[in-house]
């Protein structure tokens, strides 16, 4: 499917993720109106706005993960590379599998480091056997800066890592079975400020490969991180633009207060 | 455009605090330097010598609140993390204050020569020095006033009329080499009514930072493009 692209959207980057008029309703409740943007491949994107502007639900459009929500309803679409993510015949299974997620708090499973890795590989039979498993998971906690500290304990549990380690090794998760866009929601908002900075060294490099969404509250860290931003505010998205341009002269006075801290 | 700042106070009550007091402070420095310039520009006129030590001792007011508008922007930048208008706005004190300083050292430089040539005698170009002198304060005046209201139709419109004080420039450069042709025994007093005229020529060139500043505060580009110039070649203007 061919959209317009969209003016003030991702300029010169091939457009990974589309989405046109999207609204979502909770029951009564209108939680995202009529957004629509251009999400760059290998790139980072980040949204802002306060808590409640729906910032969050509409990076759970993005991988259905609205679908488990009892009474969640998406109108509109999104596309991933063209094809609608939400037509019938896409199993959001397979879909997750090319839109991996990191969440807020890390979760890994009750498993070994190994484990917790290999999980998204085997379910989609995505090696052949234990060698190319084997390298499979190394590349991953390559990939998400673990590996040299957990090489040799890999049979250990993932719980037993400490909140900055276990949050890679969810991101080493995320990226083992190679998804093209990686959506993170407020990934470093439970981490100290050194396995914040490690996060972020991680995105970065990321980037080249990947597709990165990330939802932060903390502004400095949408700046840091970021190619593009946009700015949420109660279920609209209010302004898109160049992170650089967004924190020195955005055009709208709402993304101006909520950036500079005049309202919450 | 004007009037940019945000409707709304910030949630932290003591970051308004903290950016009133920053703008309290350029808002001093530029009342201070716009006075020491028509003090120093009078007491030339008058040949007052009294008053142009006085205007000389006044400079150093202007150095201390440069460095307390330095500290004040640091501390800032420092503990808040200053975004868009916000930012801007501190960029620009800091940038003000450095060239406000740089102006009460040109007007105590006048002030200091007007000791020198009050011993001369009235002199024929004194005319011609006060017309610049009183244009350049005029153009420092309305570019403060466009950074203190956020106008930034008017820190345009000080940013293109420079032109006319380089024009006074050149104009007063020929006459000063003329006098000084006809009577050699006036190259010492037209030395010092060069540099004069120099010393408000850069006046003319800081006020027009000033309305820059005004501009991008307000409007969050800087001003670009090719000011319009007014010196021939045969005037530097370095």
């Amino acid at each position: 499917m061919i959209l317009p692209r969209l003016q003030d959207a991702a300029d010169n980057a091939e457009v990974k993720v589309s989405a046109r008029n999207v609204n979502v309703f909770y029951g009564q409740t209108h939680a995202i109106k009529d957004v629509s943007l251009d999400i760059a491949d290998k790139s980072v994107t980040a949204f802002i706005g306060p808590s409640g502007c729906g910032k969050s639900t509409f990076l759970r459009c993005i991988n259905r993960m609205n679908d488990t929500i009892e009474g969640c309803r998406v109108t509109g679409t999104l596309l991933l590379d063209g094809e609608d993510i939400y037509a019938p015949a896409v199993d959001p299974v397979q879909l997750r599998a090319r839109v991996g997620m990191v969440f807020q708090k890390p979760n890994p499973f009750p498993k070994s480091i190994y484990d917790n890795v290999a999980y998204g590989p085997r379910i989609h039979g995505l090696a052949a056997g234990k060698a190319e498993l084997d390298a499979i998971v190394e590349e991953a906690l390559r990939k998400a800066a673990l590996w040299n500290e957990v090489k040799d304990r890999l049979d250990a549990p993932g719980t037993g890592l400490s909140g900055g380690q276990q949050q890679r090794l969810c991101i080493a998760r995320a990226i083992a079975t190679q998804p093209e866009v990686l959506l993170m929601d407020e990934p470093c908002s439970a981490l100290d400020p050194i396995a914040t900075a490690q996060i972020e060294e991680l995105i970065e490099e990321l980037r080249e490969g990947f597709s990165v969404v990330i939802v932060t509250h903390s502004m400095q860290q949408a700046a840091r991180v970021s190619q593009k931003t946009a700015f949420f505010h109660m279920g609209t998205m209010v302004e898109y633009d160049d992170t650089t341009r967004i924190f020195t002269n955005p055009s709208d006075q709402r993304t101006q207060d909520y950036i500079t801290g005049r309202f919450g | 455009m004007t009037g940019s700042d945000p409707k709304s106070a910030h949630i932290v009550s003591s970051y308004d605090e903290d950016l009133a007091a920053l703008q309290a402070r350029v808002a001093e420095m530029g009342g201070l330097a716009e006075a020491m310039l028509a003090d120093a520009i009078e007491a030339l006129r008058k040949r007052d010598v009294e008053r142009c030590r006085e205007v000389v001792a006044r400079d150093k007011r202007l150095d201390e609140l440069e460095a307390e508008i330095e500290a004040r922007a640091i501390r800032i930048i420092a503990l808040r993390a200053p975004v868009a208008f916000d930012l801007r706005l501190v960029v620009a004190c800091m940038r003000m204050s450095s060239t406000l300083e740089r102006v009460g050292d040109l007007a105590k430089n006048v002030a200091k020569r007007g000791i020198d040539l009050a011993a001369a005698g009235p002199l024929p170009m004194m005319g011609s020095i006060a017309r610049m002198g009183e244009a350049a304060r005029r153009q420092l005046s309305e570019a403060l006033d466009a950074f203190v209201s956020r106008d930034s139709e008017l820190a345009l419109s000080v940013w293109r009329r420079d032109v006319e004080i380089d024009e006074l420039y050149e104009s007063l450069f020929r006459e000063v080499v003329t006098y000084m042709m006809e009577d050699p025994r006036t190259i010492t007093l037209g030395s010092h009514c060069m540099f004069i005229a120099k010393n408000l020529e850069r006046v003319g060139d800081h006020a027009t930072h000033v309305a820059e500043l005004a501009y991008y505060v307000v409007e969050g580009e800087p001003l670009d493009g090719e000011r319009p110039r007014g010196t021939a070649s045969d005037a530097p203007t370095g």
